[in-house]
């Protein structure tokens, strides 16, 4: 992995001089930290990660079926094991993420399919929090679309789910 | 056992000189920074989700993708926090009780012993060089094309940024001039294994840069500087950024004296972690991030 770091830094950060002209300001406003206690709980009621990660799909494997569209820019940001998600960008600003997780590596993820009454290109939908809007490919692959900017609305990531190429994801499931 | 995900982000300290220097930085990318505190803030900031039962369920997921080693996220919180350390612990004792006045510059200067130019130089490099492990940690090499992971590393913004912009001024404009672009170039060009095996910042994450030997570490970092001096001049230049200009802005909490910026340097190099806390805050983002795509 190293090695292609080391032919990719050819450039690295000469694309971050755009981003420091062009990049979003985030407006956020601090607020007290939280106590350690809660989370202590929490920590101790979820389980260890136990997958075998040998049968989880390489994250690198999902990025060609990333969706792509006129006027907006796509700038991949994380790939690890079972997981790929890029930045959909308008203007220099983040309207929206999108990504593919293997459930393989988090199984829980597909109880919310189980009882879903709506379905998308022939896929079980599932809305979760005020952002985010998923489908379940092949009964393992989740794609999902999170809104961040308030004028991307839900009929916006399922037009973005859409665009993804669903029928090549489910090829990679056997 | 080292601390929880949680545990770091929530006990980031909201005023100390870290966050005083980093502010300071505000004059040159206004906006651009907030020190953002607090695991549960940390998730309700990334998402912009307000349900408490899903903001644990991202929470829950972030720890146990934390807590997985073979992730890597760990590896990154060890590379930010061990870069940050090697000049650590004589800053905490000269500066003990003193992070929320003004800080008495001039009373602990005596204390103070300037870096020789090239072991500045290799602490410059080698923290560079530590970002660009760490993101890789961090993030994988997203994308399918070299294109695609350098639009990546370019897509730098909020404390990644700023983090950026400190190692620009605090490591490379303060201690080593105006002209610390070609003054580094010069001495990477002339150092030897040698000379980094003596480094202690170089030492300390020696084991985490790409080679087997010190010999291709060194071809690494000298790899890394070429690619990324050029944004470094572009930026410098582009906000017309100047030692002075610098300093001017941190006198709103140091009382330095302008003929004392060699000491500045390695004040700062004592009293700040600046690659720690923005790296804790850039860390949790990337786990909320990802935590929230794949409940």
């Amino acid at each position: 992995m190293l090695r292609k770091v080391s032919i990719a830094i050819g450039a690295l950060l000469l694309v971050g001089l755009l981003a420091v002209g062009g990049c979003q300001l985030t407006q956020l406003k601090a607020s007290q930290p939280s106590d350690n206690a809660k989370w202590e709980q929490i920590e101790e009621q979820t389980p260890a990660v136990d997958v075998d990660k040998k049968a989880i799909i390489d994250g690198g494997e999902f990025n060609k079926f990333f969706p792509v569209a006129d006027g907006y820019e796509r700038v991949y940001t994380q790939e690890k094991e079972g997981f790929a998600e890029a930045k959909i960008k308008q203007d220099g600003n983040t309207v929206a993420m999108v990504s593919v997780s293997d459930t393989a590596s988090n199984p829980s993820a597909v109880n919310k399919y189980q009882n879903s009454q709506r379905s998308l290109a022939g896929y079980p939908l599932a809305e979760v929090g005020s952002t985010a809007t998923s489908i379940l490919v092949a009964d393992r692959l989740q794609v999902k679309v999170l809104s961040r900017d308030s004028e991307f609305t839900p009929a916006d990531r399922e037009a973005w789910l859409e665009k993804f190429d669903l029928a090549g994801l489910s090829k990679l499931v056997n | 056992m080292s601390k929880s995900i949680y545990e770091l982000v929530n006990e980031l300290p909201q005023k100390n000189l870290t966050v005083f220097s980093l502010r300071s930085l505000d004059k040159i990318l206004p906006g651009e920074w907030e020190n953002i505190v607090g695991f549960e803030n940390t998730i309700r900031q990334v998402t912009g989700e307000s349900d408490a039962a899903l903001i644990e369920q991202i929470g829950a997921r972030a720890i146990q993708l934390y807590n997985d080693k073979s992730e890597g996220y760990q590896r990154a919180m060890w590379l930010y926090q061990t870069i940050d350390s090697t000049g650590r612990l004589l800053g905490q004792a000269a500066l003990a009780g003193k992070v929320t006045e003004n800080v008495p510059f001039l009373s602990i200067v005596n204390r103070l012993t300037p870096k020789p130019e090239k072991a500045q130089t290799i602490d410059l490099c080698t923290k560079l060089v530590t970002e660009i492990v760490a993101f890789c940690k961090i993030n994988g090499i997203p994308g399918d094309s070299v294109g695609d992971f350098v639009k990546a590393l370019g897509d730098y913004g909020g404390e990644s940024l700023i983090r950026m912009a400190a190692l620009v001024c605090f490591d490379g404009l303060i201690p080593l001039g105006p002209n610390f672009i070609k003054q580094t170039e010069t001495v990477i060009g002339n150092l030897t294994p040698k000379d980094l095996d003596s480094n202690p910042a170089f030492k300390a994450v020696k084991e985490a840069i790409p080679g087997s030997k010190t010999d291709d570490q060194l071809t690494f970092i000298g790899s890394s500087f070429e690619s990324v001096k050029d944004w470094m001049g572009d930026f410098v230049e582009s906000k017309g950024i100047t030692p002075q200009s610098v300093v001017a802005n941190l006198k709103t909490f140091v009382d330095i004296a302008d003929d004392k910026m060699d000491y500045f340097g390695a004040f700062l190099d004592i009293s700040t972690n600046y690659y720690e806390h923005t790296g804790v805050q850039t860390l949790t983002r990337r786990l909320v991030e990802r935590a929230i795509a794949e409940i």
